[in-house]
């Protein structure tokens, strides 16, 4: 679901939820309500640049959270790679070790 | 030998490994909602070959038993991040409770501790209004009326911050036998997978152990190192062992100061547990770090405003037309004589209200000059006069009759200016020495310091055992018995700042009752000094509003903490789930998940911050990369 009007507050609270939640599609929807708001950046209204403005202060603490949750996720996404990575060296130590096995078992010598 | 037999032996080998197999799943199937159970794989082991016609065939697999699909490196990240988040969690309930105290209830002016900020306000515009008629009893009534309020709050927030941090001392006290229950089991959890499973997976042992592992990370902050044998030892995050594969530490409580303090070993690890995570690092952090910092944040406005008001008060005159002396002091507030407390001592003293000392000294009573410097105390920065000294001081028992050596230290008025005050030995014969204290002469009105002056006398071990200040018809003898002095009072008048007379006493004695000013056969030095004065840059309104905000920031910080650590654990534990518990999703469908939905926050957080920075002008723009 895409904000209608999107609020700034209510937008970075809800992305830092998403991002606790794992939640990419809802991610992604909220990528299209920034794009909404930068639109309204952009508008020579000053009233509703004031009032953007406005949202921007209050969602100051908000953003603060996000951040911290994105870079606890960054955090998580590493040890999860390390952890990948690590599988994958024993997997491949597994097989020489099996090819090396059974090439003795085969008769070679 | 190869015959047909062991060719058939291949087909059923392969059909037994198949039904294993099936056994495995219908296992998982079955313990799909057990919590805490980990999703087991089977473990398939290459037979040895066997030889058909001289040819040599493998031998296809037989199944050997099953692997749990957990993984220490995840579960250990996962245990680390949940003992962040239930710190920071037990933290900010405790922060709550302590803002609340000094947050006003919605609807309401007041809160539990009632509104301090108001109080000071209310209590300063009392003397305002006292200045349009400082005869009359109505406005002289209102004056102690808000003193009390004032002190009434101040002391009840203290109370009530103390009150917290007993329930935090207990509620720490609570944890401990939860941890060493924790930690017994975890060694005799050791003690069978070591025993059962020295070198395989030990499938719900393992889970059973995974399970008290994070339970222990919730209570206590903890790292597990892995063993010989699949055996585990765990060490608070600091180090000290709690369990050693089979044996497990027992933490332990006493008493030190009044709070309970934790020991492992015998070693005092309290400062230790309170950074280390978990609820038990939570409530030692509120209980030793923030409400500490909250009261001493109370006493110096307490100790402050009571010691300036009092010091001022006293130096003018009443409506009896009697000035505050030393000896009878015409005090508001129960008169602190050292920071640490004042909060809760806090209290108003004076019964009788002619004793307000509106009127300025040696004017008359109809005088509001005093009423005016009181109000105006409200402007002043908040300070606290020094009202006692020490320093440790060697005299060199070699020196000369005549001879001179001095100590310096640095004291501060009712208005929170400092002066250097310098103390003069004078050798004057065997084992006796006179004083002279002096502050600057630029310190007085008069423009001329007046020392004050005296002598003392050391024992043949070099240790100060009598004073004799100038005036005085006799010596006293300095120590901790009943009549024995231990200390020198020293009064300075006349202050050129308008600051209200300086009384300190010079303090003679260690805590444990040694003399601090010795005479030895060696370099007369200073070796010391401490006094209890400061100085502020705030009013104490001002002071008192930038303690709740610091305090409002403090929650707003460790509330942002809690919020991204248990994100984080949310994070976690969905990857677990995935590669641990009976679940369709696999491996792979997690971690792109958890890559997808990074890489989308991270757009749309450099969407918004782009947004943010433009619409606040804030220039440069903060990245994440």
């Amino acid at each position: 679901m895409r904000l209608a009007n999107p609020e700034l507050k209510e937008l970075v609270v809800e992305a830092s939820h998403a991002l606790a939640r794992l939640d990419s599609s809802r991610l992604e929807e909220l990528a299209l309500s920034c794009q909404a708001l930068t639109r309204a950046r952009n508008t020579e209204d000053l009233g509703e640049r004031t009032l953007l403005a406005q949202q921007a202060r209050e969602a100051v603490a908000d953003m603060a959270v996000f951040a911290r949750v994105l870079e606890a996720t960054r955090a998580n996404l590493g040890v999860m790679k390390r952890l990948r990575e690590l599988r994958a060296g024993q997997l491949e130590y597994t097989e020489r070790q099996a090819r090396g096995g059974a090439e003795g078992g085969n008769g070679d010598d | 030998m190869g015959t047909i037999n062991s060719a058939l032996s291949l087909t059923t080998g392969a059909l037994d490994a198949d039904q294993a197999a099936l056994s495995v799943v219908a296992n998982n199937v079955a313990n799909a909602n057990t919590t805490g159970y980990t999703e087991e794989t089977p473990d398939w082991q290459e037979n040895a070959p066997i030889s058909v016609g001289g040819i040599q065939v493998g031998d296809g697999v037989t199944e050997t038993g099953a692997t749990s699909r957990r993984d220490r490196v995840l579960e250990e990240r996962l245990d680390q991040q949940q003992q962040l988040a239930s710190a920071s969690s037990t933290r900010l309930t405790a922060l709550d409770n302590i803002q609340a105290l000094f947050t006003p209830d919605s609807g309401s002016s007041s809160s539990t501790a009632g509104d301090i900020g108001s109080d000071i306000a209310s209590f300063f515009d009392s003397f305002s209004s006292l200045e349009s008629d400082p005869t009359d009893n109505a406005l002289r009534e209102q004056v102690l009326s808000s003193a009390s309020t004032l002190a009434g709050d101040i002391s009840s927030a203290a109370n009530s911050l103390n009150s917290q941090s007993t329930a935090l001392d207990q509620e720490a006290s609570g944890v401990v036998s939860q941890v060493n229950s924790l930690t017994g089991a975890l060694a005799q959890l050791n003690l069978e997978i070591q025993s059962t499973s020295p070198n395989a997976d030990a499938g719900t042992l393992e889970d059973q152990r995974q399970q008290d592992l994070s339970q222990l990370s919730q209570l206590i902050g903890i790292n597990q190192v892995q063993t010989e044998n699949n055996g585990l030892s765990v060490t608070t995050t600091s180090g000290q062992l709690l369990v050693s594969e089979g044996q497990s530490f027992q933490l332990t409580t006493g008493t030190v100061n009044g709070v309970t303090h934790f020991f492992l070993g015998g070693t005092d690890i309290t400062s230790q547990l309170s950074t280390g995570g978990g609820e038990l690092g939570g409530y030692l952090t509120a209980r030793d770090v923030d409400i500490p910092g909250a009261l001493s944040s109370l006493d110096q406005l307490a100790y402050s405003i009571s010691t300036s008001v009092n010091a001022q008060n006293n130096s003018g005159t009443d409506l009896d037309g009697v000035a505050g002396t030393a000896a009878n002091p015409l005090y508001i507030f129960n008169e602190p004589t050292v920071v640490a407390g004042s909060a809760a001592n806090m209290s108003v003293i004076m019964t009788n209200l002619k004793q307000i000392a509106a009127a300025g000294a040696g004017d008359g009573t109809g005088d509001n000059s005093n009423a005016v410097a009181m109000a105006n105390l409200a402007n002043e920065p908040l300070a606290g006069p020094t009202t006692s000294f020490s320093l440790t001081q060697n005299l060199d028992s070699a020196t000369p009759v005549n001879g001179t050596t001095t100590g310096n230290v640095e004291v501060y008025d009712t208005l929170g200016n400092s002066y250097q005050a310098t103390v003069t030995y004078t050798q004057e014969g065997a084992n006796t020495w006179g004083y002279s204290v002096a502050l600057p002469a630029s310190a007085f009105t008069s423009g001329v310091s007046t020392p004050v002056t005296g002598t003392m006398t050391f024992n043949g071990a070099g240790n100060l055992i009598q004073i004799q200040p100038a005036g005085e018809a006799n010596p006293e003898t300095v120590g901790t018995a009943t009549g024995d002095v231990s200390s020198i009072p020293l009064g300075f008048t006349g202050l050129a700042d308008g600051a209200a007379n300086l009384n300190i006493g010079w303090n003679l004695l260690a805590a444990n009752g040694t003399s601090i000013v010795n005479q030895t056969a060696a370099a007369s030095a200073q070796s010391g000094q401490s006094q209890n004065g400061f100085a502020g840059n705030q009013t104490p309104i001002n002071y008192y509003s930038n303690f709740v905000s610091t305090l409002g920031a403090t929650v707003s910080e460790v509330q942002t903490e809690n919020t991204a650590q248990t994100a984080s654990v949310t994070q976690l534990q969905t990857q677990n789930s995935a590669l641990s518990s009976v679940n369709l999703n696999d491996e792979a469908a997690a971690m792109s998940t958890l890559e997808s939905s990074y890489q989308a926050a991270s757009q749309v957080f450099t969407l918004l911050n782009t947004i943010m920075a433009s619409v606040l002008n804030l220039g440069e723009e903060t990245t994440v990369s």
